[in-house]
């Protein structure tokens, strides 16, 4: 807008140059125009001539016209500062002409002068029809060339001076439009502005107000209906913090304190009521003028955020609730399985004691059957003893709390060799260990119980009248170690690889081959306690693989 | 002053009773004096000399007392914790016996004053063991503390308590 104005102002301001050329007079083509020009109605060329000669000495434009008629054509394509004209004219006469110029209204105020030759008698009535035409003067011929020059001059001047004052009404004029437009102009682009701020006000999703010292909102944008359900009107009726939860009053209340008597911007977070008697959370950002006695308040509903947060907060709970639950639960199991171990024992030493004080005392009473008979209470006796004592130990390995650290594999090896010592001598077994062995990232106890489970089961499982032969060694990983364990034994066929290490899966007969099912079980749960795995890898009469795999010991 | 040892064992379980008389029959061919109490309060009586138990020639005090963990009325825990208070028997060599290898277990009866804890082996052959190596080492080997010796620490723990 402001580059339209100034291509405005540039022809005007050459306009500007042109009237003050003709002020100062300075010679120029285009004077003539700017020459006044007077009019001279008269059918006679010889009082035409003497006036012309007049006129001439002026300097100005002089423009005749023979009758009224031409008179009136003539000034309809031209201004003039004086009309002279004869009273006495065929066609129209002077006074006929004289009413016709000033029907119009562009000539409404043009100075007319008469000249006749009237007799004396008639001039009074001649002079009174002349003024009530408008006349401005009558002069009578002969025409006196001083009388008539100092006339002219004067209309002259009189016109100059009147469309100088013209001109210079229409550039003040121009200078206010200017001005005015100029304002105009600015206060459209702050109008404009300030509806671009408005709508920032009054688009936000965010509650924005300006509240008054007083404890009264003045101003609230759309956002507060939508959010709260108030009309504007309600919100504005009350005191604003009258609709703060009360836990939240005080709060609040301390909060506007502080922002009153200081002018850095707080944040808070308060519950506020809403029309259907709910509470919605706010986050509120004030800011005072003080100078104003305003806060200028944006404010946001930070409900979902709270909710979810109360949620994360309540499950939280409700977690370190189970969890000591769960602790408390495990306690039991702990004092259960014991209890267990120790009830159900009781019986079997009993069954198994007393079996054996039967064949000891009474055996030589007993034929072959009845001692059999007493020696199966005895075996199944220990053999059930065994299932408890596997069970319990699986469970505990499941529930124990344990700590990783450094194990040195070797030195786990030796003490599962030398528990297992009783058995390779009885089994004639050969075990070979490929040292060095890796050091690995475990639990020293759970690792030989693990250790120990899979070296029995390469001792136990070989054909009948075969003697075992196990080989032990390590790899190495980026991370891991892989511990494995090389038998000669009877192998296990492809469909059982999973299923031998879940708690009482067996794949022969306790006849066979003793055990209670559970061995593998806690080898697989010792290696997960432990962040490892194991697995296997055999064939039926192909000996088996058994590998562990553990983390490395990590690099400090 | 009387010539065999006397073994007390406080044992709820009457199977267990028979069997511990018959592995210790088989243990040992030193004739020991078997008493045997059935719980825990029973136990504090018969150590106490209270009612039926006040006759010492009958009911001499043991030199070795074997405490089953879990029993009636009161555990054997409570019975040494009890024990080690008493002047007269706050010396006297206390075995747990008992089918409980909890830690647990084992802590609390270490932390109350316990000599040994062992735990009862299913089979028969092992218990006939065991009971030959406990009495051997408490009865026989183990150095026990002269009479005179209790006399003289109790009346010095009378003293302290006094204080106290």
């Amino acid at each position: 807008m402001t580059d339209m104005a100034s291509n405005q102002t540039a022809p005007e301001d050459e306009r500007r140059n042109v009237e003050r050329t003709v002020e100062t007079g300075s010679p120029d083509p285009r004077q003539h125009e700017d020459k006044i020009s007077i009019l001279l109605v008269d059918d006679r060329a010889d009082k035409l001539l003497a006036v012309e000669t007049v006129i001439a000495e002026l300097g100005q434009n002089l423009v005749i016209a023979r009758s009224g008629e031409e008179a009136l054509r003539l000034m309809l394509h031209q201004d003039f500062a004086l009309v002279l004209m004869d009273v006495h004219m065929p066609g129209l006469d002077g006074f006929e002409t004289a009413a016709l110029i000033r029907q119009r209204k562009r000539f409404e105020h043009i100075p007319i002068i008469f000249l006749t030759a009237t007799t004396t008698h008639d001039t009074q009535a001649h002079a009174s029809r002349g003024y009530c035409l408008g006349a401005v003067d009558y002069l009578l011929a002969p025409v006196l060339p001083d009388v008539l020059r100092a006339k002219v001059s004067t209309f002259v001047e009189l016109f100059r001076k009147t469309k100088e004052l013209k001109r210079q009404a229409e550039r003040l004029r121009e200078v206010e439009t200017q001005n005015f437009k100029q304002q105009l102009s600015e206060t459209n682009d702050r109008l404009e502005a300030e509806t671009k701020r408005n709508r920032f006000f009054l688009l936000s999703i965010d509650l924005l107000a300006i509240a008054g010292f007083d404890g009264y909102f003045k101003q609230l944008n759309p956002s507060w209906e939508k959010a709260l359900g108030y009309s504007d009107e309600e919100l504005k009726a009350r005191p604003f913090l009258e609709l703060l939860h009360p836990l939240d009053r005080e709060t609040a209340t301390s909060e506007i304190e502080h922002l009153k008597t200081g002018s850095a911007i707080r944040y808070f977070e308060t519950r506020y009521r809403c029309r259907d008697e709910t509470y919605r959370w706010l986050g509120w950002t004030a800011a005072p003028f003080p100078e104003e006695g305003l806060l200028y308040i944006f404010a946001r509903d930070i409900t979902a955020r709270r909710l979810a947060e109360e949620k994360i907060l309540s499950l939280n709970e409700q977690l370190e609730k189970r969890v000591v639950q769960l602790t408390e639960t495990n306690r039991e199991m702990e004092t259960f399985t014991y209890s267990i171990a120790h009830d159900l024992r009781a019986p079997l030493r009993a069954m198994l004691g007393f079996s054996r004080a039967l064949l000891d005392d009474y055996g030589a009473k007993m034929d072959a059957p009845g001692q059999e008979f007493a020696n199966r209470i005895v075996s199944s006796a220990k053999r059930m003893d065994q299932l408890i004592q596997d069970l319990l130990s699986y469970g505990h390995l499941s529930r124990e709390q344990i700590t990783l650290g450094p194990v040195k594999l070797e030195a786990a090896l030796d003490e599962v060799l030398k528990e297992c010592e009783p058995h390779v001598l009885e089994k004639e077994a050969e075990i070979q260990v490929e040292t060095p062995l890796s050091d690995v990232w475990a639990h020293e106890g759970l690792l030989v119980e693990l250790l120990v489970n899979l070296v029995s089961n390469s001792l136990k499982f070989v054909a009948p009248g075969v003697k075992p032969s196990v080989r032990i060694w390590t790899e190495e990983g980026d991370a891991w170690v892989r511990l494995s364990i090389q038998d000669n034994g009877i192998g296990i066929a492809t469909e059982h690889h999973q299923r031998i290490f879940h708690v009482f899966e067996r794949l022969h007969s306790a006849e066979q081959y003793p055990g209670t099912g559970i061995g593998l079980a806690i080898v697989s749960k010792a290696a997960e306690r432990m962040g490892g795995r194991v697995g296997v890898e055999s064939q039926s009469d192909r000996g088996s693989r058994f590998w562990v795999v553990l983390p490395k010991v990590p690099r400090s | 002053m009387s010539r065999t040892a006397t073994i007390l064992l406080a044992e709820d379980d009457p199977n267990d009773v028979i069997l511990f008389q018959r592995a210790l029959g088989r243990a040992s061919s030193n004739a020991y004096s078997l008493k045997v109490v059935r719980d825990g309060e029973e136990a504090i009586s018969y150590l106490s000399g209270q009612s039926i138990y006040a006759d010492r020639n009958l009911y001499p005090l043991p030199t070795l007392l074997l405490l089953d963990l879990k029993m009636p009325r009161k555990s054997g825990l409570e019975v040494l914790s009890w024990l080690r208070k008493q002047p007269q028997l706050r010396y006297l060599i206390v075995v747990f016996l008992t089918s409980s290898n909890s830690a647990e277990d084992i802590r609390l009866a270490y932390e109350a004053g316990a000599n040994s804890y062992l735990v009862k082996p299913v089979e028969f052959t092992e218990m006939v063991e065991l009971i030959r190596n406990v009495s051997v080492y408490w009865l026989e080997l183990n150095e026990k503390l002269p009479l005179s010796a209790i006399a003289a620490s109790s009346e010095g723990a009378r003293t302290s308590s006094g204080n106290s």
